[in-house]
């Protein structure tokens, strides 16, 4: 008996340990394959980018790709020696998607490995954990995605490198009706600060300029949207604008034509990814939405970082690695530009002016915000193409 | 529209009552409730999927490796987690069965990344009409295999050898054995078929939503689990009747009260059962053994 209780917690424990190992062993080798840089630049000064997002649960693919998109960033900043005598170390921390767990990896990082600069968070609701406690601990962060409103109000330590989802959305509706001439629009938005924030200001302009008929929630990682199809077929749409995430957005799609429900879908950046169309296939053409990166673009910086992204991830880029991608890279301009301390870099971020990222010429505005061009993309025949 | 929102349930709840059947099967021999039975339906989607993605293997033949392979799968978590816990408190093997579900998700997240897989479906796509209903061939043949599944089992459990000593066990664990009833083998085999109903569940679900992710089993298997209570736990035709309700009582919800309350409409639903029928809908209580 007390054998195999033994035998148990033993086996208990070494399960406990794996899942451990496993779950925090992603983030870590991330630097480690970079921080051996000793060769050639021996005796360089070691600066340490902090990065703050979901590398495990339910929203890890947005983590990964922004994880990725700083890798290759700061790899390039090491061979190129952008920064003299300075090796940048990434230090990824995983917040499984909770803003708890956010919050103590800003502390981590700013504490204990005591990085310059936090790239992160991912999630609207990590940076809203996080940035008070960058601001607390005087070190600036960076998000490369988080769009709720407002977020970096009465905070100078905190910016970001995304469109916010008001502009995204009001431009989107406001294209819509004058250019495409709908005038009947349904929404369907996930209920999270991002569907809220965009359904918001949809329906704000959408309701100045046409008329609304059907507004419609469904929850992150819902699978099944025939009832709420139902519902707004019995409304008649010409439109629907979807509040979400590229996998739902494909799989709302996929159901409505199996209901034979016949619209324009709409969205905002959350439909950037190849798998929109891996899943949606037929149904997700000619669905149109909002970006702030397009990777068909052919100027040489966005293939340059398309084709590592490929080689070394051996996946297509999504926006959001591009936006760390470009995040890394405003950072790593801060610090050519005004030096690698933490006070030097948060001055340099605020003063980013006109800078040629791969999403767009990119401004940061005295309140930390992003200012940049909106794209409009569209599938056609499986791609994505810029139709403004 | 009611029809078709009927329909959407129905469909819906077919697949909640098959999960459901993995959990009431398994607790009604060894009152655990197998919280790991939403990650086995997650990894018979998966199994499904690569089959059929990778290997090239026909739909049906995929379908039944699937089930075969998440049996195989209950039936060694069964051994690893369970079975030596099995004499100890009950607390110690539902804790155990989180840890299971802990490690076989964060196992498939680190496997397959977090992305989800696209799950081509077989069937060309085909939609039936009528006055009242739209209806596709999918969801035509998510019904029909979910009915039959259903069947197969209510036949294994009356009617063969292994079902009786199932409904044995299931009463008295220790006087079933004193009558020459092998208990490990019953166990084995209730795992072993709750956890391929489970998977056929989740190829099911693959093909109808065209994809599988590793987080895929969180929901379906809390709402099984749902739907196994709601019918009563332990109770075969509880967990098939559970489900469905389930799954007309979501749409319903989402359908005429808000969409937002989709979810909460449902719980409240099962909460106000369980006040009145508080062993479920076809529950009984049997008295404690002692």
């Amino acid at each position: 008996m007390t054998r195999k209780n033994v035998f148990w917690a033993t086996l208990l424990i070494f399960c406990m340990v794996l899942v451990l190992a496993t779950g925090c062993g992603q983030p870590a080798n991330a630097p480690e394959g970079e921080g051996e840089g000793e060769g050639p630049s021996a005796g360089a000064e070691v600066v340490k980018v902090g990065m703050v997002g979901p590398l495990t649960g339910g929203a890890a693919t947005y983590g990964t790709s922004v994880r990725n998109g700083v890798q290759i960033a700061i790899d390039e900043a090491n061979e190129n020696e952008d920064i003299p005598g300075v090796v940048l170390e990434l230090n990824a921390e995983d917040t499984e998607g909770d803003w708890s767990k956010a919050a103590n990896a800003f502390s981590k990082l700013i504490e204990q490995n005591k990085v310059n600069v936090i790239i992160g968070g991912v999630l609207s609701s990590e940076t809203e954990a996080g940035g008070p406690i960058a601001m607390g601990g005087q070190i600036p962060a960076i998000s490369p995605s988080s769009t709720a409103t407002g977020l970096t109000l009465g905070n100078p330590y905190l910016f970001r490198n995304c469109l916010s989802d008001e502009v995204q959305a009001s431009q989107l509706a406001e294209y819509a009706v004058t250019e495409l001439g709908f005038e009947k629009f349904a929404i369907l938005y996930t209920n999270n600060d991002y569907g809220v924030a965009l359904k918001n200001a949809f329906e704000e302009t959408a309701k100045e300029l046409a008329e609304v008929v059907a507004v419609e929630a469904f929850m992150d990682n819902d699978e099944n949207f025939k009832p709420q199809l139902t519902s707004i077929q019995t409304k008649g749409p010409e439109a629907i604008f979807i509040a979400g995430y590229y996998t739902e957005a494909a799989k709302i799609a996929q159901q409505a034509l199996e209901q034979d429900l016949e619209v324009q879908f709409l969205g905002a950046d959350g439909f950037y990814s190849p798998v929109l169309m891996e899943i949606g296939g037929e149904a997700v053409e000619g669905a149109i939405f909002t970006a702030g990166f397009h990777s068909g673009d052919e100027s040489a910086v966005v293939q340059n970082f398309v084709n590592k992204y490929r080689e070394l991830f051996n996946e297509e880029p999504d926006m959001f690695a591009a936006q760390a991608y470009d995040a890394a890279r405003i950072v790593i301009a801060a610090m050519k530009s005004k030096g690698t301390s933490a006070e030097q870099i948060r001055e340099g971020l605020a003063e980013t002016k006109d800078f040629p990222g791969i999403t767009g010429n990119t401004s940061i505005d005295e309140e930390g915000d992003t200012l940049k061009d909106v794209l409009i993309l569209k599938v056609e025949e499986g791609i994505f193409n810029r139709i403004r | 529209m009611f029809f078709q929102q009927l329909i959407n349930g129905i469909v819906l709840g077919s697949t909640y009552a098959l999960i459901a059947l993995g959990y009431t099967m398994v607790y009604g021999i060894v009152e655990l409730i197998n919280f790991a039975h939403g990650e086995i339906y997650m990894c018979g989607a998966f199994v499904g999927m690569y089959l059929v993605t990778v290997f090239k293997v026909p739909f049906v033949l995929a379908f039944l490796v699937a089930m075969i392979m998440a049996g195989l799968l209950g039936v060694t978590v069964e051994f690893i987690a369970y079975r030596p816990l099995r004499r100890s408190s009950r607390l110690a093997a539902l804790i155990s069965a989180i840890g299971a579900s802990i490690f076989l998700q964060n196992l498939a997240l680190l496997v397959m990344g977090p992305r989800p897989y696209s799950f081509p479906s077989p069937f060309t796509p085909k939609v039936y009409k009528t006055s009242l209903v739209i209806i596709s061939k999918v969801e035509l043949i998510i019904l029909a295999v979910s009915f039959l599944l259903m069947l197969g089992l209510t036949f294994l459990i009356q009617k063969t050898k292994i079902g009786k000593a199932m409904r044995a066990t299931a009463q008295d664990k220790d006087a079933a054995s004193l009558m020459g009833i092998n208990i490990n083998r019953v166990i084995t085999t209730t795992f072993a078929v709750g956890s391929a109903l489970g998977a056929a569940a989740g190829v099911m679900v693959g093909i109808y939503f065209r994809s599988v992710a590793p987080m895929m089993g969180l929901m379906p298997g809390l709402k099984g689990f749902v739907a196994a209570v709601l019918g009563g736990i332990g109770s075969i035709p509880g967990a098939m009747l559970g489900g469905l309700l389930l799954g007309v009582a979501e749409v319903m919800g989402a359908a005429y009260i808000s969409s937002q309350y989709r979810d909460a409409v449902a719980f409240t639903i099962l909460i106000v059962v369980l006040f009145f029928k508080p062993a479920g809908l076809i529950g009984r209580f049997l008295q404690e053994k002692v």
